[in-house]
Order: C-alpha cells, then sequence, then structure tokens
C-alpha cells in the first residue's frame, strides 16, 4: 500500500481517497480532498496559504527539526523481509510516535510560554488608555464629593 | 434601474468558474521558470507567424505567459501592477512535490547517505546496518587477536 502526500497541504492521501491531477506536461499533482484541488486551481501559493503544513513549518508554527523525523524514509532499496526486522521496525516506530508527541508537546508549550502574560499587560494598557471612556475625570470628581456629603448627613444626623 | 448586488456573487460568477476549469489552466509558476531559462526564452520570444493566436504570436510576454496584439500592449502590460507582481512571484523557487513532502516528514533515503560517512542524524535502518558491520569488524579483530595469542603460545 503506498501513501502518498498531499501536493497542496501534505496530509496523507490513502488508496482511493482524493484526487490525481495530470497536467499536459505529464506532471502528477496529487489531492487528498475537493478543498485542496479547488485552492490549486486558484493557483494559490501552499507556502502562503496558513493552513498548510508547508506554512505551517515555514512560519516555526510547528516542530522542523527534530531526529524523529529522520525515521520516516520513502526507502527506494528493496529490504528482504526479515520477521526479526519488521517486529522491531514496528516496536520502533510505536516509540519515535510517543517520543515525537511528546516533543511536539513540549514545543508548543514552549511556543505558547509568556502569552497569557503579555495578553494580561496589552488588556491593562487598553484600558488605561480608554478609561476616559468609561469616566470621565469630572464625572469621578463629583462621585467623590457625593460621597463626602453624604458621609457628612450620616455624621450630622 | 434596482440594485446590483456585489458581494456573495462568486457561486454564481460564470467566468470565475471558467477560469478555474483544469481545461483551460494557464502555465504554472514553475513551468514559466523553466521558459525563462535562456534557451527556451529565445524559442518563445521568435516564434513562427501563427494566425490562431493574437497578434500572429509575435508579442509575447514569458513571465505571464501572455500573447499581445502589438508591441503597445506588451509594453503597457510591462509598466502595470499584474506583471510587476507576476515578476515578484517569480523570484522565489517554484513550490514543488518535494517540498510538499518535506513539510510532512518525509524525505527520501536511497542509501547513498551510508557510504559517505553518516554525520548528524541517522536512520534507523542505515544505523542498524552500521552497527552490523561495526559487529563483524570487532569480531574479525578479536579472531586475529586469538590466533596471535595461539601462535605466541605455541611458539
Amino acid at each position: 500500500m503506498r501513501l502518498e502526500k498531499c501536493y497542496f497541504c501534505s496530509s496523507t492521501c490513502y488508496p482511493g481517497h482524493g484526487t490525481v491531477f495530470v497536467r499536459n506536461d505529464g506532471k502528477n499533482f496529487r489531492f487528498c480532498r475537493s478543498k485542496c484541488h479547488k485552492n490549486f486551481k486558484m493557483k494559490r501559493n501552499p507556502r502562503k496559504v496558513r493552513w498548510t503544513k508547508a506554512f505551517r513549518k515555514a512560519a516555526g508554527k510547528e516542530m522542523a527539526i527534530d531526529s524523529t523525523f529522520e525515521f520516516e524514509k520513502r526507502r527506494n532499496i528493496p529490504v528482504r523481509y526479515d520477521r526479526d526486522l519488521m517486529s522491531t521496525t514496528i516496536k520502533a516506530m510505536k516509540r519515535v510516535q510517543e517520543i515525537k508527541a511528546r516533543r511536539e508537546r513540549a514545543f508548543y508549550k514552549q511556543r505558547m510560554a509568556g502569552n497569557k502574560e503579555r495578553e494580561k499587560s496589552l488588556n491593562i494598557r487598553e484600558i488605561q488608555k480608554g478609561i476616559h471612556l468609561i469616566s470621565t475625570p469630572l464625572a469621578a470628581n463629583k462621585e467623590v464629593q457625593k460621597s463626602a456629603e453624604t458621609s457628612k448627613h450620616m455624621e450630622t444626623d | 434601474m434596482t440594485r446590483v448586488r456585489r458581494k456573495r456573487m462568486h457561486c454564481n460568477n460564470k467566468e470565475l468558474h471558467r477560469k478555474y476549469k483544469t481545461k483551460r489552466r494557464t502555465k504554472d509558476l514553475d513551468q514559466v521558470q523553466h521558459d525563462l531559462l535562456p534557451e527556451n526564452k529565445s524559442r518563445l520570444l521568435n516564434q513562427p507567424e501563427d494566425e490562431d493566436l493574437p497578434g500572429l504570436g509575435q508579442h509575447y510576454c514569458v513571465e505571464c505567459a501572455r500573447y499581445y496584439t502589438d508591441d503597445r500592449m506588451l509594453t503597457e502590460h510591462r509598466r502595470g501592477r499584474e506583471h510587476k507582481r507576476r515578476i515578484r512571484d517569480l523570484k522565489a523557487p517554484a513550490y514543488t512535490q518535494k517540498e510538499a513532502e518535506a513539510a510532512a516528514g518525509l524525505t527520501t533515503d536511497n542509501g547513498r547517505a551510508l557510504s559517505s560517512s553518516v554525520v548528524g542524524p541517522q536512520s534507523l535502518l542505515s544505523l542498524k546496518r552500521k552497527n552490523d558491520i561495526e559487529a563483524v569488524a570487532k569480531a574479525a579483530e578479536k579472531a586475529a587477536a586469538s590466533s596471535e595469542i595461539t601462535a605466541m603460545v605455541t611458539e
């Protein structure tokens, strides 16, 4: 079973899924779904479309350089079937997947670190900038006076 | 006259649908980049006269892959925004299937890395092979050493 990658979004195309466009110079373009095909027909550049893998990798949204990427390869050398090699490979695949998932989580955490504080400070700044929209200084003064008066009345009573 | 709708007309736009048909697909950026190579460019700029093409195919913009009726139209087009944008787009190398696969973390390994003493990260198979070779070499060394020892003992 040959699993191809989508030309546009780089996701996996399973047999029987998606479409292949053959350009008039004989070049093949494989798409995982009609969404990718439509975007290709609109001549969009996958590097500039934000939801594609190519964009996310190039823009540093996802882990791009890692030793776990060195395992999945298209190997064009035939290897004689060996039961032990097969079982160790499958074991290794699971282990690599585990490690990769953990590293990706760590990467995401690193990428998002400090976002909360930044947002908080931005919000505070916005409030400080626009505080005059909520309450004018005159109104604030009046309120202070009113409260002072009421407190005086209370004392006299 | 009543108001003509301007927004949300894409589903109703015949020209757009025609434009996006693969039947009418124009040249892609990678094809144009191939055309821009000096040998291809000279061929495209000096085409034989063709009655079916606009302006007998004598006024061609290689970057935009378009025929113009006369030189005036061609120079006017060259001054335009569309042509300049196209030139800017052509500067970057074209997107390929290889790049798509690399983005998904899939590269090719044809076993050539093994011969040139791999530096840095290795694949599981090549690592295993390398380990096997090393083990064989070690065993040979051991055998040689043991044979030497036996020779000394016999002496």
